[in-house]
């Protein structure tokens, strides 16, 4: 096995385009669990850990730019005031040790159904910064993912990059797992509310081929909103309103009976995480909102 | 954490029993300095890996080694007609082979081992190896098992189709017991199997030397071991040495001889040089021995007050591929009901069936958590029938101490009052609040203090212990082996309060077939009870010599002479230990423990009988979300009947442990299977609880003072996980409203029982029938006198 260890991101993208094959590693997290269970044994590797540049975050315009190398700790004490659907799905990856390793990059290559980081990705509409030597291209990260553990990456291309826009009111995340840590999902959902642009905001993780978005369910919601004028007066919202919200994001996914649970179960736990998390979140806007 | 009760750290005599020693391996434990079988390397280490089926059911037609055999860096490779002797731990059970020739039973069956100078060339050898097979249908399930063979059977013992055993008992007139109830229910309830899951993979590493087997392992029982290495080896036992290496935890998981152990033994042999095995967490998975699935139904009579009448038990165990401990372990599913609950007649018909999967065999609590969740929530249920609260129900027929069983266990000391008051008191479980989504649940459970009968039939003692003193020195010879649980700890406390020492000053050789006498070994929570009193006899021996050679020195009588605080008398103990030497020669004493016969005048009475049982009662405090079905534990108490805490840290350990492992078997732990395949083996997709699942809890250590343990003393390592998981399930009740019949108790089951109770169907989920077995016809026992006379359980070797 080859090992390519770049110190720079021009050298890094340099490599990936001699050696298309390279299997990029961060954290390792993914990757050497695939490689110690004999599931996947690379030609080569190609380290991005000694790439300072990955490691930055900064201001992009009205996003912020995060590196594909930050990891969930950083993400947790640093950006969680930002970015805390992101920082409550970061919480939840495995143990201390993992999500100091752990990177959302990396999260990203590796494209499971179940990667923690992919609902509050979609539910903010980030996108994914992609970099070659051929240049830079940035896709929306509903467009991401393409399968089960497939992205849209091309061979020559690295994850340079995501850009996300700082909360502009509540998030949330939760997540339905055998234990409370160390554990895969067996579903998972994130919520955002966005007051300015009035959007609903959903992702789903770990209950269809690959994490996804409940369009109708924001849509519908949104409606709900709007038509009682909700956002600028914030009141209760109606429960069979509520109720419906649950059926179409529990609708939008289409899970499988496996190991860690069954479609039925997974839908229905969908509809219930659905409903908490609007309520949760909508009180914490109507209650700023009373302020 | 833990609240030790008055008694235990008020003044009670002693100078070491009572107290709260650290274990004496902790330091090197927790350092990394002990030395397991896996960290040793001697010079010349080969290094072994085993090619495994990968059919759970299969006729073998031809193995080719010769690729294999021609790789550079290998040094042996072996199959299975190189080790073709049977072997297996029971002797009525001699069904396994350390390597496969004819036929595979389960995923992971071995059929070769290689062994070359690293490990990745033995791996890259075993994939060299090209195994023909005829792939049979494999049988996955107790239904299955039952029904009429497709291919073959999986063994070619036990029968019909692929039943292993069949057990029916009855003990007094079950009928007239039946008819005599005012109210009679049956329910049905399926106990999932799961694994043991210990930190330390199984690993073991052999040498051969001037005609000597050596085999360090990492075994709960050298002796077992030595016994199985001798048959298939086919050496006399003086020229096998089995030594046991630091232990990472067995939980039953490494009773068994193991093919691995034989193995390393054979190809050190052939080689000549070191050769050692360790298994992968995934070969842990599929060596397995765990605890066995089992679907119950159970019948019980009550009067109007609530006294049971009758009582009969069924049990159906999916056994796996082999034997192992299966015999036992289908007895036990129906031998401890009578230990806690007084039944007056009894009725008892066990099967086990082979199955294509990894073994089953005896895991913490052996073959009784699963009837013991089953009763616990049947007599619930029957206390709801008939309008009394299922506390009530259950103290009123607790078994009083000094009696004996329907189906004739001696019951000695028994503290399920107290200990069933002290939980009960603590968590407020009587003044709770009425909460939806909110509950608490109450079990109790007892174990056996070691099993009152050996593996093999003998009539020699279960434990012996060597002192010898030599110059101030203390050392004690035991074959007992420390797997965490603090045996050696017991061994050091006994030894140091006879003779005036603290436990540092004792030193232990401890589990190696040549230099330590026999001890039966680490199972069926039998170290402290036997070897403790073996150790108990040993000690007052050599404090009796060192007595006497101060008294006839000093002219004082005998009885005057204190032994305490390092002082035998006026001397200090190593001029005790110099006088006593001159006198008596070499100072040495010997202790030894036979277990009374009590076992009842049937056959099958083996399996049950113990010296002493211990008592537990357990509250559980959950919160169960009526949404999703996810339960969180808030908060457990445990209240435990020890009979003397030797040590209370460690019994608070034990205890502790065993609420852990109880809630991981409740909640999420599952062995299971898809296509012969283990679903999860790795210990991130095997769910056992983490930091973040394991709620408080809070320990209450109840002291009965047995009359025939070592001060008193019973078993603590097993019986506490026993009332956990039917209390579990019993809270979730109280929460929702729902019955969960079924472990483990997961979310999407309570979910179920919830949209069906909201249906109007039965609220409940877990099994609705059971499986019409071909069982013999009962044989039907006598019941013993049900009291015990005063003094029949006087303390033998006290």
């Amino acid at each position: 096995m080859e090992f390519l260890q770049p110190s720079t991101w021009t050298e890094a993208l340099q490599m990936k385009s001699a050696h298309p094959e390279a299997m990029p590693i961060a954290g390792g997290t993914d990757v050497m669990v695939e490689i110690n269970l004999d599931r996947h044994r690379p030609a080569s590797i190609l380290d991005l850990t000694r790439v300072t540049e990955l490691n930055q975050w900064g201001a992009d315009g009205e996003f912020l730019r995060i590196g594909a190398g930050v990891t969930y700790t950083r993400i947790i004490g640093e950006l969680g005031d930002r970015l805390p659907g992101l920082a409550m799905a970061s919480r939840t990856v495995g143990s201390p040790q993992i999500r100091n390793r752990g990177t959302v990059g990396g999260n990203l290559g590796s494209a499971s159904p179940a990667g923690d980081a992919h609902p509050p990705l979609l539910a903010t509409d980030a996108v994914v910064e992609l970099a070659s030597v051929g240049g830079t291209r940035r896709l929306p990260v509903r467009e991401f993912f393409t399968g089960p553990k497939r992205n849209a990456m091309k061979q020559d291309e690295l994850i340079a990059a995501f850009l996300v826009s700082p909360a502009k009111g509540p998030q949330q995340f939760s997540k339905v797992g055998t234990r409370n840590a160390m554990v895969i999902a067996v579903c998972s959902f994130a919520l955002t509310l966005d007051p300015v642009r009035k959007h609903i905001g959903t992702g789903i993780g770990s209950a269809a081929p690959t994490p996804v978005i409940a369009d109708e369910a924001e849509r519908f919601l949104e409606g709900v909103l709007d038509e009682g004028g909700l956002w600028e007066k914030p009141a209760s919202v109606d429960a069979s309103a509520l109720a419906r919200f649950g059926e179409l994001v529990a609708a939008a996914a289409k899970p499988i009976d496996d190991v860690r649970g069954t479609a039925a179960y997974r839908r229905h736990a969908l509809a219930v995480m659905a409903r908490r998390s609007f309520g949760w979140a909508w009180d914490e806007y109507r209650t700023k909102a009373s302020e | 954490m833990g609240t030790f009760s008055k008694a235990m750290t008020a003044q009670n005599g002693f100078s070491v029993i009572g107290k709260p020693f650290p274990k004496p391996d902790a330091v090197s434990k927790v350092t990394g300095r002990a030395v397991y079988a896996d960290d040793m390397l001697p010079a010349r280490t080969l290094h072994c890996r085993i090619l495994r089926s990968p059919h759970p059911h299969a006729r073998i037609l031809s193995v080719d080694t010769s690729a294999a055999r021609r790789m550079p860096g290998v040094q042996a490779v072996i199959t299975g007609v190189d080790l073709p002797i049977k072997f297996g731990i029971l002797p009525v059970t001699q069904d396994e082979r350390a390597l496969e020739h004819e036929k595979v039973r389960y995923v992971g069956d071995p059929i070769a081992a290689v062994a070359a100078i690293d490990e990745e060339i033995a791996a890259a050898a075993c994939d060299a190896i090209s195994v023909e097979y005829e792939v049979l249908e494999p049988v996955m399930s107790i239904d299955e098992a039952l029904a009429e063979t497709k291919d073959e059977r999986i063994q070619d013992y036990g029968g019909p189709n692929n039943i292993h055993k069949l057990v029916a008992l009855e003990f007094g007139d079950v009928d007239a017991g039946f008819e005599r109830a005012d109210h009679v229910r049956e329910d049905v309830f399926f106990f999932q199997g799961n694994t043991h899951l210990p930190m330390e993979q199984h690993s073991a590493i052999a040498t051969f030397v001037d005609g000597r087997v050596t085999l360090w392992s990492s075994t709960q029982v050298v002796h077992y071991v030595h016994r199985a290495l001798a048959k298939v080896l086919e050496l006399p036992m003086n020229r096998i040495r089995v030594i046991g290496a630091a232990h990472g935890g067995g939980f039953g998981g490494k009773t068994d001889p193991f093919a691995h152990e034989i193995i390393v033994c054979k190809l050190a042999m052939l080689t000549g040089r070191p050769v050692k095995c360790t298994l992968t967490r995934e070969e842990v998975f599929y060596a397995h021995r765990g605890r066995h699935p089992v679907l119950m139904w159970v019948r019980t009579g009550v009067t109007k007050d609530g006294h049971i009448t009758a009582m009969h038990f069924k049990t159906a165990l999916d056994g796996g591929a082999y034997g192992s401990y299966g015999v036992a372990s289908t007895f036990y599913t129906g031998a401890l009901q009578t230990v806690t609950y007084d039944i007056p007649a009894y009725r008892f018909e066990g099967c086990r069936v082979f199955t294509n999967k990894p073994p089953c065999g005896p895991k913490r609590g052996h073959g009784t958590p699963q009837p013991r969740f089953a009763l616990e929530l049947h007599l619930e249920k029957i206390a709801d029938d008939i309008g009394i609260d299922s506390v009530d129900l259950k103290q009123r027929n607790f078994v009083k101490p000094m009696t004996r069983t329907v189906n004739w266990l001696r019951i000695t000391s028994c503290g399920l009052d107290e200990c069933t008051e002290r939980v009960l008191t603590a968590s407020g479980y009587r003044t709770r609040q009425k909460r939806r989504g909110r509950g608490m649940g109450f079990a109790i459970s007892s174990y056996m203090s070691g099993a009152g009968t050996a593996i093999y039939w003998n009539d020699m003692p279960h434990s012996e212990v060597q002192i010898k003193v030599d110059r101030g020195g203390v050392t004690a010879y035991c074959g007992a082996m420390d797997i965490g649980q603090g045996s050696d700890s017991v061994l050091a406390a006994i030894v140091a309060e006879e003779l005036g020492l603290q436990p540092r000053d004792i030193r232990l050789v401890t589990a190696d077939t040549d230099t330590t006498p026999i001890d039966l070994g680490s199972y069926s929570s039998r170290v402290t009870f036997m070897a403790g009193n073996a150790a108990l006899q040993a000690a007052r021996k050599m404090r009796d010599m060192l007595v006497e050679a101060v008294a006839a020195k000093t002219g004082s009588p005998g009885d005057t002479v204190t032994v305490a605080a390092g002082r035998i008398g006026d001397l200090s103990f190593e001029e005790a230990s110099i006088l006593a030497e001159a006198r008596f020669g070499t100072l040495t004493s010997a202790g030894s423990y036979t277990p009374p016969k009590i076992a009842g005048p049937y056959k099958g009475s083996g399996v049950g009988p113990s010296p002493a049982y211990s008592y537990s009662a357990c509250v559980v405090d959950l919160d169960a979300d009526p949404r999703t079905g996810i339960v969180k534990v808030n908060k457990v108490w445990i209240a435990h009947d020890v009979g003397r805490a030797i040590n209370p840290l460690l019994v608070e350990g034990q205890v502790e442990g065993s609420v852990y492992m109880g809630l991981g078997e409740a909640l999420m732990e599952e062995q299971a299977f898809r296509k012969g395949l283990h679903k999860w083996p790795s210990m991130l997709e095997y769910k056992s609880p983490t930091f973040m699942d394991m709620p408080e809890v809070e320990t209450f250590i109840v002291e009965t003072v047995d009359p025939e343990g070592p001060y008193g003393a019973k078993e603590a390592g097993q019986g506490p996980l026993l009332p956990v998981i039917p209390a579990v399930s019993s809270a979730v009740f109280d929460a929702l409203g729902v019955w969960i019949d079924e472990v483990p108790v997961t979310p999407e089951k309570i979910v179920e029982a919830l949209r069906r109770k909201e249906k109007g169907e039965a609220p409940r989920f877990g099994p609705v029938r059971f499986p019409s077995i071909p069982y013999p016809t009962c044989i039907k026992v006598e019941p013993p006198p049900r009291t015990l006379e005063v003094g029949s359980a006087s303390a033998a070797s006290i």
